[in-house]
Parts: C-alpha cells; structure tokens; sequence
C-alpha cells in the first residue's frame, strides 16, 4: 500500500495535488456520513443527543489543544489534569454562588496554562517537558489540599450546566460557544492570526515583529480556559470529582486535532477543523454502537481509523 | 562555584548530579533514622526501576533520534496481555510473542514515518489508540489471571534483599543497550541521525533503517517492562497504567536526553528513573505524605525545562542590561 501511496504522492504536486488530496477527504468524509446515514436509528434524536454529549466535553478540551498545536508546540499532557483540577475548584467554590464559581474555575485554569506558555514563549522553553512538570505539579498540589478525597459541591447551581434547553444538552450549548468564540479569536483578532503566523514559522514571525511570547501565551490561556469549561460541565454531569475526572483527556484531544487536519508542525489548523475531527470520532464510535460492535472492537476501529485519517492529513500538507 | 555549575548544566554528568542531590537530601531528611538507608528502600527502588526503566528506554531511544514514541504505553498493555494469555504453560513463549508484538509494531509504525516521511507525534498516537483497542480485543475488555503463580512469585523474589528477578531483568537490558550503544557503531549512527538527519543521510548512513531499528528496539523494551509487569502481577488488564507516558518522558529528560535530538544515553536514563524512583520510595520511606515526590518531580523538571531552554540566557542578558540602562 505504501508502494502505491509513495507514487501517488510524487505525482502530486501543487494545485492538482491539492484537489486530489481535497476529493481524497471528500470521498473518505462521504463514506462515513454514508455509513452513518445508512445506520438505523442514527437520525433519532437519542443518538444525536448521545452524540452531542459525547462531543461536547471533549470537544472543549480539543479546541483548546488547537491553539497549542497550532501555534508549534505539538500537544499539551497537561489539560486532562487542568480539566480535573478546575473542576475541584469550581465545586469547591460553588458556595459563592455559580457565577462566581465558574469565573474561579476558569481563572485558575488560565493561571495554570499561562505560567507554561509564558515559559514556553518567552524562553522557548521545551513544551511537552513543561506540560510534564505542570501534570506532576498539579497532580501533587491537588493530592496535597485535598488529601486524595472526592470532593462534591460546596452549594447551589449545578443545573447552569447540565440538563437541556429547548431539547438541546446544555452542554452542547457551552460546546458550541466556545467553538465560536475560539474561531472568531482566530480568524478575526490581531492576536489569532499572530498564532497562525508564529506557528508556522516562528523566525520568520520574529523578524516580522510579532510579539512571539503574547502569541503563544494566549494560545496557552485559551487552552486553559476551555479546558477549565470543560472542568465545570464534568463537574456539573458527574456531581462530584476527583483528579481521575479528565484523565487520558489529553491523547483524545490531539487525536481529535490530527483528524480535523490541524497540522501536527504547527501554522496550519483551526477550530472549525477540530469540531469535524471531533465530530468525526464520535460519528465512528456511535454507529459501531448503533451496528452492534462490542465496547473492544469500538476501541479497535476508531484506533485504526484515526490513524488512517491522520496518514492521509499528513501526506497531503507534505511538500 | 563553576565546577557545581558545570554539574549541573554539563548534559552527560547532570543526571547523576540530580541523583546525588535527591539521595543527600533524602538523607538529611532521614536524620539517622534509618528508614532511607534500608534494604527494604534499595530493593522497593529496584521493583518501580523494573516498572517504568525499560518503558523509558524505549521512550528515550526514540528522543535520542529526534522522535517521540506515545506508543510505549500501548505496548506495554498489549505486551503483557499476550504473555498473560499464551505464556500460560510456558512463560518464555509468553516473553516471545510479547516481546515480538513489540517489535512488529515498532518496525510497522517505523515503515509508515520512514516510507510517508511523516512526523512521528502522529503515527505514534494512531499506534497508541490501535494497541489499546487491540488490547480490549484480546483481553474482551476484562481483566484476566495468569494461573502460572510461581513464576509470579519467582520474578519479584528478593535475591540478596536488594534485588528481584525482574529488576536484574531490567538492569540487564540497560547494560546491553550502554553497551551496544558505546563499543558498536549503533550508538554513532543514533546519536548522528537524532543530530541532524540531512546531514547524516548526505554522509552515508541510512538513516531510515536506523529509526526503523530504534523503533523496534523501542517496543521491544516497553513489551519486556509490560510482560514482566504482567507476571508479576498474575495479571493483565486492559487498562493500561495511565501515568506511564508522562513518568517515561520525564525519566528520560531528567536523565539527560534532550528533547531536540542527538544527546543522552542509555546510563543517564536509567540515572534518569532510579532518580524518580529513589524520590518515590525515600519520601514514602521517611513518613512524607505519599503525593509530595509528585511537587518534587515537577518542580525538577520545571527547572530543568528552564535551565536547557534555548532562549535563556539571551532573556537574561537582555533583561541584565535593562535593568544596568535604567539605573543609569
């Protein structure tokens, strides 16, 4: 296969390439809306909210992974437990009200992700190593306060966040705002398109004038903040939480980047991306639920799939 | 004042500079009392260095060539759920075919980056979410017993209160890989490839079959560290140790591989781990509560990623002549 693929790509180059690759990701899109369509019971409206709820937790967590792989600083394995640690927060401090304890939550998540961005921008220091330290640190600071006890809220207001409005999952609501938000910080902000700019060729940013250190510190601020939105919407489903809440979010959230097609080196990707690779895997996970494949073989296939789709992704942006 | 410096900064003596440090430190919290400097400690030590060791070498063989491998953690789930289920009546033919998927999957994922040119951060994930579900497949998502207890007993037994089967097993595998990596050309060749690839491709090595190898080098190590994990358990689980990852790649940092390529070595990893290690077992040791070696592993690697960060001094000088300008 790898034999085919090679000649394939040799005779690819620019515009016709890029149509190829395009109706590649056309057919490859269709095949799954096909099988999805063709699936009973994938259009009523138990499955699309399912749906919707499966997206919508991790979607937050997903476009806040965009901005750090989008600005060069490949992934973060530092949100899973930013999710889980301003979850606590947020429940803790739910006896100042819900208001409150939301912006509290997501203050914290800010402070907690713009510490390592500032560190990674403005040093350069090495981004996956200071997404370690800042799991260990977490992880033992959260151990530490809360001498490893679940902890459950502290007062009124968990129903902001949970439930639906008008049919919706009030989840899916919070989801879609932060894409918003996220794609409009993007495309039409001065900072956004610094991002863009500073991930795809830093140097070239510098020379160019771009505060490189803001750029890649307000990705990581964006990154803890969905991720602290994410936090509160756990919180508000599970009614209680722990450090195990948002554990193992961080690989399916770049693995929900790589499938929109946010390249992995940075300069190239946006939010919107993220949502149709988000999308995507839960479209995979549902209809094998739907057919009858087991919780193992659900497993086995999107792993395969995301991989397939991340080879394609990459072949075509190769130059 | 320079030669403590040159300790620490100098990438091939900081990991046993860190080392040192933790074990004083460890010691003078210990004040005597004898619970750091125990058999007990050394050989609990020698059990966590037998888990995540090797799991770390595969890591940082990778590091070492300008990759990044997330597989290793699915591998050492799919490894030991193998052994557990076709090593039943002979453990060494668990060993075989665990350590074996380890190294297809290496050489498999090594192909597509080499033959695609693609990044291995992608390949790698793909390869993770596939093992895991592959591991669900096999073990239909339950986790099973492996009814060969002797051989569990027999690996963790204490030889000489110090040491276990498994975690001479481990040592073994480092002292092979120092080796081959100081006295045969493979360490040459990695440390060229991880340097500057184009460069070493122009020169004459084949660098494609130097990353395929490393990465078959690098399941096969997370396979062995997961079927001894599962031996000694009794057990397989498809849940894979979520903190693997992480502890590998900070092991492999601490011990002085650079995250960019072209520096490290297998002694500095395994200083790497036994570091972590030693922090994990001392501080329980000694009555510290049990999350405090978390803070401290994070606060090393904080330094660490700040002390090697590229820009630093340039921050600092700038920052330096700021401040002499203003007072002027």
């Amino acid at each position: 296969m790898s034999e085919v693929l090679l000649r394939a790509r040799f005779r690819l180059r620019g515009a016709r390439a890029r149509h190829l690759v395009l109706a590649v990701r056309v057919v490859a899109g269709g095949t799954i809306a096909a099988f999805a369509l063709s699936t009973p019971g994938f259009m009523s409206s138990l499955s699309i909210n399912a749906l919707l709820n499966a997206i919508s937790l991790i979607g937050c967590v997903a476009i806040g992974m965009t901005f750090i792989t989008l600005t060069g600083n490949i992934m973060s394995l530092c949100l899973g437990a930013t999710v889980s640690a301003s979850a606590l927060i947020f429940l803790a401090s739910l006896s100042f009200g819900v208001f409150a304890a939301f912006l509290i939550a997501l203050l914290f998540g800010v402070a907690i992700t713009a510490v390592q961005g500032f560190l990674v921008g403005s040093i350069r220091a090495n981004p996956i190593l200071v997404s370690i330290a800042g799991l260990s640190l977490l992880i033992g600071g959260a151990a530490l306060i809360t001498g490893g006890q679940r902890i459950y809220p502290s007062g009124e207001g968990l129903q902001m966040f949970k439930g639906r409005a008008a049919g919706v999952p009030v989840e899916a609501l919070y989801f879609f705002a932060t894409v918003v938000i996220g794609q409009i910080i993007l495309s039409y902000t001065r900072i956004g398109r610094e991002m863009t700019m500073v991930g795809s060729n830093l140097r070239a940013a510098t020379a160019a004038g771009i505060g490189t250190t803001s750029a890649i510190t307000y990705a990581y601020v964006i990154a803890g903040a969905c991720s602290a939105v994410s936090g509160v919407l756990l919180a508000a489903r599970y009614g209680s939480g722990d450090m195990e809440l948002g554990a193992g979010y961080d690989y399916i959230a770049i693995a929900a980047v790589l499938v929109g097609g946010t390249s992995i080196q940075g300069g190239s990707g946006s939010v919107l991306r993220t949502l149709v690779g988000v999308t995507v895997i839960a479209i995979i996970e549902v209809v094998l639920l739907l057919r009858g494949f087991s919780q193992q073989l659900q497993y086995l296939i999107t792993g395969i799939i995301v991989l397939l789709v991340i080879m394609l992704h990459t072949i075509g942006e190769r130059r | 004042m320079q030669f403590a410096t040159k300790l620490l900064i100098e990438p091939n003596k900081r990991p046993f500079t860190i080392m040192a440090a933790v074990v004083i430190v460890l010691a003078l919290m210990d004040q005597g009392e004898g619970y750091f400097f125990s058999l007990g400690t050394v050989f609990s030590v020698m059990q966590l260095f037998a888990t995540f060791g090797l799991v770390a070498l595969g890591l940082g063989l990778s590091m070492l060539v300008r990759e990044f491998d997330l597989s290793v953690a699915g591998i050492v789930g799919l490894a030991g759920c193998i052994a557990v289920i076709t090593g039943a009546s002979s453990p060494w033919l668990g060993v075989l075919f665990g350590v074996g998927a380890g190294v297809v999957s290496g050489v498999i994922q090594g192909l597509i980056m080499t033959r695609l040119h693609l990044s291995s951060v992608g390949v790698t994930l793909g390869g993770l979410l596939t093992l895991q579900g592959l591991t669900y497949v096999l073990t239909e998502n339950k986790t099973i017993g492996y009814p060969n207890i002797a051989v569990a007993l027999g690996l963790n037994a204490p030889i000489g209160g110090l040491v276990s089967v498994r975690s001479v097993a481990a040592l073994a595998v480092f002292v092979i890989a120092a080796l081959a990596m100081t006295y045969t050309h493979i360490g040459r060749d990695i440390i060229a490839t991880g340097s500057d690839r184009r460069a070493s491709r122009v020169a004459g090595l084949k660098t494609d079959r130097v990353i395929i190898g490393v990465f078959a080098a690098s399941g096969a190590s997370a396979a062995l560290a997961g079927v001894l994990l599962s031996y000694s358990l009794g057990a397989a689980s498809p849940v894979a140790l979520a903190d693997v990852l992480p502890t590998a790649a900070a092991a492999s940092i601490v011990g002085g591989v650079s995250v960019v390529g072209g520096r490290g070595s297998p002694l500095g990893i395994a200083a790497g781990v036994l570091t972590l290690c030693i922090l994990r077992s001392g501080l329980s040791a000694i009555g510290v509560e049990p999350h405090v070696h978390d803070l401290v592993t994070g606060a090393i690697l904080l330094a660490i990623a700040v002390l090697d960060a590229p820009e630093l001094l340039q921050r600092v000088t700038a920052w330096r002549l700021d401040r002499a300008e203003r007072k002027a």
